[in-house]
């Protein structure tokens, strides 16, 4: 048996912590980005205007004299999709703000000097535009239950709504900093994302009579917000297991893939000084 | 004379048309259990159905098809709603019966009539043969009314209320903090 001695610290406490920091550098910007979404009333707000809208189509859903049995799936299914595709647009858009934000803001500078890689920087402000799509998940949920207990489908449509609507969010956030990173105006960030979204949710709206050829099912497929709630549609509506329309998340894994991969590789390069961009 | 010449063609058109040929009827006998289903909407029940063929010569290939039609009001039915699979193919030889069964979701409330009809099945079909159709199956679906406004109204109104308080304590201690700043 042999008593084997740890190797004595050598490292200086300014080391250790300056490791310490960069070990949990994306927690600390993540603490920090969320406590100031939340508490600066922005993400509040955007709730609050969130629930409101839910409240108005959770009304009229629920007054709707017509409705039966089976169109009671379909009105969860509404409220859902509705919820998961607002949900994650207002992430993108509140992730857009990440970069150019603390560029136009001039925050951005004293970010740097911080001891935290640029990678860290760029996962804090994903996972604090990612709380956004978990508070509007939240909300969501007594909605959801006002309108599917009846027909026992409560429990599949929030994990169906959790599951696809966090891949998608996941996507649409790093597209959105990526948009941040490459705007130097924050004017211009927000815009490039709001017209983003218009473009993904634009589809959605499209009535389900119409005829639907191979074009329509390349465009919804294309959509990482379209497939996403198609996917979802197709389980709650038609009753179809959550294994057998797998091919409709093919877009938003890939979304979220591929800009997730591209935020790692160009993230440092992205989190940077633009001259003539300050808070003036 | 030519009047008469004419009279002779036109009976000799008239016998050579060929006449209306009538098939066979089909000799089989439907029946339909139980007689009357009260269920409640978004429930699914079943309906059973006995084929038998009553003639003396094999029936070939027959399908028998579940319909389902609103007898009250103007109620629109959808029988693909009711029944995913509403056709069943089977050939019966002199004497044989088959049990076949339906399983009905009922989507519409109200008073509906179900039946079973048998039509022959396959390329020899001609376009006049007589159908079997089997009693009438009476369904009634009383209405449930698992939606109302008056249950949705606490969350449609407590959630905004809710969001609403945070957002607004949010916004005012920015404010009151941006006071104190200056």
């Amino acid at each position: 048996m042999t008593l084997q001695v740890a190797p004595p610290d050598v490292r200086t406490p300014e080391e250790s912590r300056a490791i310490t920091e960069r070990q949990s550098g994306w927690l600390v910007i993540a603490e920090q980005e969320s406590r100031d979404l939340w508490t600066s009333g922005r993400g509040s707000l955007l709730l609050f205007l969130f629930s409101i809208l839910l409240s108005a189509v959770t009304y009229l859903t629920s007054t709707n004299q017509a409705l039966n049995f089976l169109e009671q799936r379909e009105s969860v299914n509404l409220v859902l999709q509705l919820a998961v595709a607002v949900g994650v647009l207002v992430t993108l858009v509140v992730s857009a703000d990440g970069i150019s934000g603390e560029r136009e803001r001039g925050t951005l500078e004293s970010l740097l000097v911080t001891p935290v890689p640029r990678r860290s920087i760029i996962a804090g402000k994903l996972i604090a535009a990612l709380t956004m799509w978990f508070a509007t998940f939240v909300v969501t949920i007594p909605y959801v239950w006002v309108l599917a207990r009846g027909v026992g489908i409560l429990g599949q449509a929030l994990a169906l709504g959790f599951c696809v609507g966090t891949l998608v969010a996941v996507g649409l956030a790093c597209v959105g900093l990526l948009i941040s990173g490459v705007c130097n105006f924050n004017k211009t960030s927000i815009a490039a994302s709001l017209f983003l979204m218009l473009i993904l949710f634009a589809p959605t709206q499209l009535p389900s009579g119409l005829p639907q050829g191979w074009f329509f099912d390349v465009l919804r497929r294309a959509n990482p917000v379209d497939s996403g709630l198609a996917y979802i549609s197709s389980i709650l509506v038609n009753g179809h297991s959550w294994t057998q329309d797998l091919s409709y998340l093919i877009t938003p894994l890939l979304t979220a893939i591929i800009a997730g991969g591209a935020l790692i590789l160009a993230g440092p390069r992205l989190v940077r000084l633009t001259p003539g961009v300050n808070a003036g | 004379m030519r009047a008469l010449i004419m009279i002779l063609l036109l009976a000799g058109v008239l016998i050579e048309l060929p006449a209306p040929a009538l098939a066979d009827p089909l000799t089989v006998e439907v029946v339909a259990d139980p007689p009357v289903v009260s269920t409640v909407l978004g429930d699914h029940f079943e309906v059973s159905t006995e084929v038998k063929n009553t003639g003396t010569k094999p029936t070939g290939e027959i399908l028998a098809h579940l319909n389902v039609a609103s007898i009250e009001g103007s109620v629109y039915v959808d029988p693909e709603d009711w029944s995913s699979e509403r056709s069943q193919q089977l050939s019966l030889k002199p004497g044989e019966s088959r049990e076949l069964s339906w399983e009905i979701q009922a989507v519409n409330s109200g008073q509906f009539a179900a039946y079973v009809v048998v039509v022959p099945f396959g390329g020899s079909v001609n376009g006049n043969e007589q159908l079997s159709i089997s009693p009438l199956v009476k369904v009634d679906v009383a209405q449930r009314t698992t939606l109302t406004a008056g249950g949705a109204l606490p969350v449609v109104l407590m959630v905004p209320l809710l969001t609403g308080v945070a957002a607004g304590t949010a916004l005012f201690r920015v404010r009151r903090r941006r006071g104190a700043g200056t």
